[in-house]
């Protein structure tokens, strides 16, 4: 399911979607994550990741690659938000 | 299926086992026990199942009538003696019907630059909590040595249990039944073990050692700290062990479990907080450790997605209503009385907050939990502080310290660790 026009997203707004879902479907409630926190301090393991993927594919209409996963597009919400805005663009 | 060995008294024990730079006073954490029940009954609880038909289910009396575990105080003659202290642990097999689920021992024995020091070990009765589990009572413990005097917790005490789940008996009847339909079909057939020819198990044993090395890049997920390339790096070493014996080339499979915790917090301490995947893959698939973390990532996301964790989770919970005899009979391949090809998980991070214990510093901490017969051999990783810490558990007859010590060699290879100066 693709969020519709995928050349026109806000990076601040992915963000605040990466966030939101990784707070509701990851995080304790009394621990939630902020963009720029370091979500392997935050505890998140290998399966939350694939969550956080599967999420990314379920909303923006992409699986990102193993290639890709690097520290730099994974290491925090907003690196997510930032390889999603390049991959749509 | 466990009735095999019904009369071999199978050890289901767990350790939890933490070197301290200093000697600990074993009445700290006897007291600390105390005032632990004061607020928590489980420790002190009995294993139960109503007659003639329920759920199996922890059972206590008022806190007048709890007895606390017990806290065992033994000064070693020799350092080398605290293994076998530690493998005796493992085998005294705990019986949840007639004692407590867990029990404490404080070994003293002298450190390396000639100081006193103390271990800690704790056992339980492997189904009371999970490893994380075991970590948090060791938090609330510290905690409650920490405010001994005054009121812990500011007088609000966490939850030491998961909330039953909220969902209809007809909606998680449904997911239940799923996941015995999947894990039925999961695999084609039966798995072989290095158990699978045990026909009596000797002792449980485990080899502890420490590793350091920095977690690298691999170009996935998490490299080399990834679930997904730690278990195709043991599949291999199991794999060199399967060309040995002359084992089929018939599919690994492999329970991983997932932890259901919301990240950020402890979460529960008892119960299970545990949900399973189940990795498959053949001996030959090993060569390639690259290639098959991504195809076990690929099967661990096509879990996820179809909605198998949370399946499994609910189908946990049904578990308890199974006969003890049954319990394992609806996992893949069980039905031929066969169990996993091995077990592997990955312990993660002894908890920073537990850097200091009863007053004492941590210097390492690990879990060593024994392996059914079947398979009879499990490697488990965690890490504490710098250290990498591999432990392998078998059993006797399954699999020998030889065989154990090359699956050592070879995931400390592969992981590019050094041993701990």
């Amino acid at each position: 399911m693709s969020t519709g026009n995928l050349s026109r997203l806000d990076p601040e707004e992915v963000a605040k979607a990466v966030t939101e879902f990784i707070n509701a479907t990851i995080m304790a409630r009394s621990r939630p994550v902020r963009p720029d926190d370091d979500l392997e301090l935050a505890g998140l393991d290998s399966m939350a990741l694939l969550k956080v993927l599967l999420f990314i594919e379920a909303h923006y209409g992409f699986w990102m690659p193993d290639e890709d996963l690097v520290a730099d597009n994974i290491r925090t919400a907003r690196a997510f938000a930032a390889y999603i805005c390049r991959r749509s663009a | 299926m466990q009735t095999l060995w019904k009369h071999a008294r199978v050890s289901n024990n767990t350790l939890m086992v933490v070197q301290c730079d200093g000697p600990l006073d074993p009445a700290r954490i006897a007291r600390a026990l105390e005032r632990f029940l004061d607020v928590c009954p489980w420790p002190a609880a009995r294993l139960r199942r109503p007659f003639p038909w329920g759920a199996l289910h922890w059972a206590a009396h008022s806190r007048d009538a709890l007895i606390a575990p017990p806290v065992r105080h033994r000064r070693l003659p020799a350092p080398e003696a605290l293994h076998a202290e530690l493998e005796a642990e493992l085998n005294l097999a705990i019986d949840p019907r007639h004692e407590a689920p867990l029990r404490f021992a404080v070994l003293d024995s002298v450190s390396d630059a000639g100081g006193p020091q103390s271990t800690l070990v704790v056992t339980w009765f492997h189904p009371l909590m999970d490893p994380r589990g075991g970590q948090n009572l060791l938090a609330h413990l510290t905690h409650l040595d920490e405010t001994d005097g005054r009121v812990p917790w500011n007088g609000r005490p966490p939850a030491f249990a998961t909330d039953p789940d909220p969902r209809p008996l007809k909606e998680r009847g449904r997911l239940g039944r799923q996941s015995q339909r999947y894990m039925r079909a999961l695999v084609p057939v039966s798995p072989v073990s290095p158990g699978t020819a045990l026909a009596t198990p000797g002792r449980a044993r485990f080899v502890q050692a420490s590793f350091v090395g920095e977690d690298h890049g691999l170009g996935g997920v998490r490299s080399t700290r990834e679930i997904c390339w730690r278990l195709a790096l043991v599949g291999r070493t199991m794999a060199d062990l399967w060309r040995r014996r002359g084992l089929p080339d018939s599919p690994f499979l492999v329970p991983v479990s997932v932890d259901l915790r919301p990240k950020g917090e402890p979460g529960a301490t008892f119960g299970n907080v545990l949900a399973f995947h189940f990795a498959r893959f053949k001996p030959s698939d090993t060569g390639d450790v690259v290639a098959l973390t991504r195809t076990l990532r690929e099967q661990m996301t096509d879990t996820l997605r179809d909605g198998q964790i949370d399946a499994s989770a609910v189908a946990m919970e049904f578990l308890k209503y199974r006969p003890a005899s049954l319990m394992l009979r609806d996992l893949p391949g069980t039905a031929r009385r066969e169990t996993f090809s091995f077990n592997c998980a990955d312990l993660a991070d002894f908890p920073p907050t537990l850097e200091k214990l009863f007053g004492r510093r941590v210097v390492n901490a690990y879990h060593a939990p024994s392996v059914l017969p079947r398979p009879g051999v499990g490697v488990f990783f965690n890490r504490c502080g710098i250290r990498n810490n591999l432990v392998v558990s078998w059993v006797e007859g399954a699999t020998n310290e030889a065989e154990v010590a090359r699956i050592v060699e070879g995931v400390r290879e592969g992981m590019g660790w050094r041993p701990v100066r």
